[in-house]
């Protein structure tokens, strides 16, 4: 019996060794990984850390000749992957010497990218939503300071970038730029408005519909089956054919009107929660009032029968869809006469803008090289194809600004329809909101507390200012400031 | 003797290094970091003791005591369901009938279809407006419901929806049924008793180490549900349907907070434990085993 215990703790003592070889050698080997670029103590020296930056000044020049593989991860539907591909083909027959291995995380991305930061490997470039762990990756000094790049890079700088993509830690510390913006637009069916002998929606912001105005239009093309409209003192609201508009209820479908509004989720100076605030509130209980009041919108429940944007709109399931200018792409696919208009207005014509971003890991062997890689895949004429599709938009300013480069993505295509560059286009550079997403700090854990209790705005059991009032001081403890205020 | 140890920890080694590697290993992992403030992002790992646990049970994070009730009363539910339902679909494809193996196929079937897949489904069928639940039920003139959709409805419909798979312990209770032995009910036939006295006085007490077994495996998997809250609900409406490892999960995956996640886990880990043992402890006096022993 002894014998056979001592013979058991040797082979569990050779285990044990084994196991501490084997972790033994696959740290030493990330360690190495990290090792020239900057020292892992660097690394892990906090955010603002711009040595590692400073030693590896940014220019077009002074390139290795080595032969040198970056590594980096995106997640996206086949088509964006398809872009990044050719983005990367043509930075490649740039540069021979450099592989680029790209790594599709189809899903569950964040989960994955947190498991590779906890066993040290990590990619040179990554995708990055502003919603999720890019901050907190950030804050703990995980990403290079893309600004000393912007400053000192010939081709591409600060200016030439459309508004609201770039994202960052503080004033001053840029941890990702969006390849693609996205803002938001009023979607609409025109064969429904024809048929109803109604005006659609403007595309001007100068133009655009006041709220009533919006509400108007929107009861007259909510239909129950017997075919009475809202406005119809027999209209049935329980049995509705086709809803005047759909409305998404997630933070980006609202944001734009609480900024429309003059509101914000978070006071200018970044001290106190701004959701239970006058502008706010009034924003979140119009769109509410259109759910439950004027019935007009299907609820978030109703909402769960409602298809795709193309389909719900080929349909007729809706006649007017508030979504992002990403749902182009699958309108053009669809083949019937939609148009866009612009939002309608609270107090301002206003968009909010989101995007993905890349990032750069400071753990990068070769931050120049990331770099050029980075700006090549923010190059329109990389990502043309996601662009003329109607998924993307460009990044680079001119091509907003040039008629020609203009023209390139935003004339006779099926996914841009007359009304695209004024409703889109035109608010994008001059009436658009970063997301707050960007700037808001603990956005997530704010949310956490806010989006159960608007669950209960929008199926009407609360007003828009009971419900926020009830929650803002559990809200305001999580409330942790601004990131576009110096502190 | 020696030669014999030798070779039987050989043969077992890949299941013993299976079990050291990728099971005790990390328990132990996670029970060291759950007491750190361990965050996937942070360089510096510092060592908080029992913090982790005292911001639990302080009341401090309301989630917590949010998602313990929320998976107590799942369990609650849950647990008499699966156990009756599955216990008279194993009496009935018992009987014997006519393509029996058919039944038992269907039966089984929904239990090797992917959980994502047939959550699903689920969320279709309960679909509000034009799922066939209460579609089937407008046609009949009966209440329709929310289901998943309304604070007072998510969780049973999340149980209802559950019982789907229940496949694996139906066939359980099959091979603790097959093996009861003709005679008992042949006797139970000579005394002149009908189908209740054969339940009651030979199907159930023989199935009681079945329904046993069965019990802790079901209370197990009920409070480790997980896929359910992912795809159906996200925890939602108003949080309702927060199970507690879906917000576990959620602290360690996207709020990268792993040491506090860990606690949680062990939490859970000791609940589970008491649970079981109490279950245990209860099986002396309701467990019948046929040699009159207790395992």
């Amino acid at each position: 019996m002894s014998r056979q215990r001592k013979s058991l703790s040797v082979l569990l003592a050779f285990l044990i060794m084994l196991v501490t070889i084997l972790s033994a050698c696959s740290k030493s080997d990330s360690n190495a990984g990290n090792g020239s670029a900057s020292s892992p103590a660097g690394t892990a020296s906090g955010s603002s850390a711009p040595a590692g930056t400073a030693s590896a000044a940014p220019t077009g020049e002074g390139l290795s000749n080595e032969p040198i593989t970056l590594r980096m991860t995106v997640w996206g539907a086949p088509e964006e992957v398809a872009a990044y591909k050719v983005a990367i083909k043509k930075f490649e027959d740039k540069y021979p010497n450099i592989t680029v291995k790209l790594q599709h995380i189809a899903a569950d991305y964040d989960t994955k990218l947190t498991t590779m930061v906890a066993g040290n490997d990590v990619p040179d470039i990554a995708q990055m939503e502003s919603a999720s762990i890019a901050f907190p990756l950030a804050e703990q000094g995980k990403f290079y300071n893309l600004q000393d790049f912007l400053s000192s890079d010939t081709e591409i700088n600060a200016d030439r970038l459309v508004p609201n993509i770039t994202y960052s830690l503080e004033p001053g510390n840029v941890i990702g730029l969006g390849p693609g913006p996205e803002s938001f637009g009023l979607f609409y069916n025109e064969d429904i408005f024809k048929d109803a002998g109604l005006t659609p929606p403007p595309a001007k912001a100068s133009e655009a519909w006041t709220w009533d105005e919006f509400i108007e239009v929107a009861k007259k093309l909510t239909i129950d089956n017997k075919g009475r409209n809202a406005l119809d003192p027999a209209f049935d609201p329980k049995n509705i054919k086709q809803f005047g508009v759909n409305f998404p209820t997630w933070w980006g479908g609202y944001s734009n009107f609480i900024f429309s509004n003059g509101g914000d989720f978070i006071s200018e100076d970044g001290k106190s929660f701004a959701l239970n605030q006058p502008a706010a509130v009034d924003a979140l209980q119009k769109i509410a009032d259109l759910i439950n009041v004027h019935h007009v919108a299907p609820s978030p429940v109703q909402a769960k029968n409602i298809p795709a944007p193309n389909i719900a709109l080929q349909t007729k399931k809706v006649a007017m869809a508030i979504d992002g200018q990403w749902v182009s792409a699958g309108l053009a696919q669809s083949k019937f006469n939609f148009n866009v208009g612009v939002l309608p207005i609270m107090q301002k014509p206003m968009t909010t803008v989101v995007s993905g971003m890349f990032s750069m890991f400071k753990s990068t062997k070769h931050p120049k090289e990331a770099w050029e890689l980075l700006k090549a895949l923010m190059d329109p004429d990389s990502s043309i194809d996601l662009i003329t599709a109607g998924t993307w938009m460009p990044s680079y300013r001119d091509w907003y600004t040039d008629p020609a480069l203009l023209a390139k993505w935003t004339e006779n295509l099926d996914s841009r329809p007359s009304g695209y560059k004024d409703a889109i286009v035109d608010v994008l550079l001059n009436d658009s909101h970063q997301t707050p997403t960007g700037y808001v700090k603990n956005f997530n854990k704010i949310m956490d507390i806010v989006n159960p209790a608007l669950d209960k705005v929008w199926l009407g059991q609360q007003s828009a200012q009971e419900a926020m009032d009830a929650i803002a001081a559990k809200a305001q403890a999580q409330v942790k400031g601004r990131r576009d205020v110096k502190e | 003797m020696r030669k014999g140890l030798f070779y039987g920890l050989l043969f077992t080694s890949p299941a013993i290094l299976g079990f050291i590697i990728f099971t005790l290993g990390p328990m132990i992992a996670s029970l060291v970091l759950s007491l750190t403030d361990y965050n996937v992002f942070k360089a510096q790992t510092a060592f908080v003791g029992i913090d982790n646990y005292t911001k639990l049970f302080s009341g401090e994070d309301e989630l917590f005591y949010k998602s313990l009730g929320v998976t107590f009363y799942f369990v609650v539910l849950r647990v008499p369901a699966v156990i009756i339902v599955s216990f008279v679909i194993a009496l009935l494809l018992n009987l014997n009938v006519k393509g029996r193996s058919i039944f038992r196929t269907i039966i089984y079937l929904p239990s090797i279809v992917p959980a994502v897949a047939s959550a699903m489904i689920w969320m279709w069928l309960l679909n509000p407006d034009l799922g066939l639940i209460n579609t089937i039920l407008g046609w009949l003139h009966l209440p329709t419901g929310n289901w998943l959709y309304s604070e007072g409805s998510v969780i049973p419909s999340v149980v209802i929806t559950t019982l789907w798979g229940i496949g694996g312990t139906v066939i359980i209770f099959l091979a603790g049924l097959s093996g009861i032995p003709k005679q008992y009910y042949e006797s139970i036939d000579v005394d002149g008793g009908g189908w209740y006295s054969k339940l009651r006085h030979i199907t159930i007490p023989m199935v009681t180490p079945t329904i046993f077994f069965n019990t802790i495996m079901t209370i197990i998997g009920s409070f480790q549900v997980f896929n359910e809250a992912y795809i159906l609900t996200q925890g939602g409406p108003n949080n309702k349907s927060l199970f507690y490892v879906f917000y576990l999960w959620r602290t360690g995956f996207r709020d990268t907070e792993m040491g506090y996640a860990s606690a949680l886990a062990w939490v859970l880990f000791v609940i589970i434990l008491i649970f079981t043992f109490f279950v245990f402890k209860t099986s002396k006096s309701w467990v019948h085993y046929e040699g009159g022993e207790r395992a």
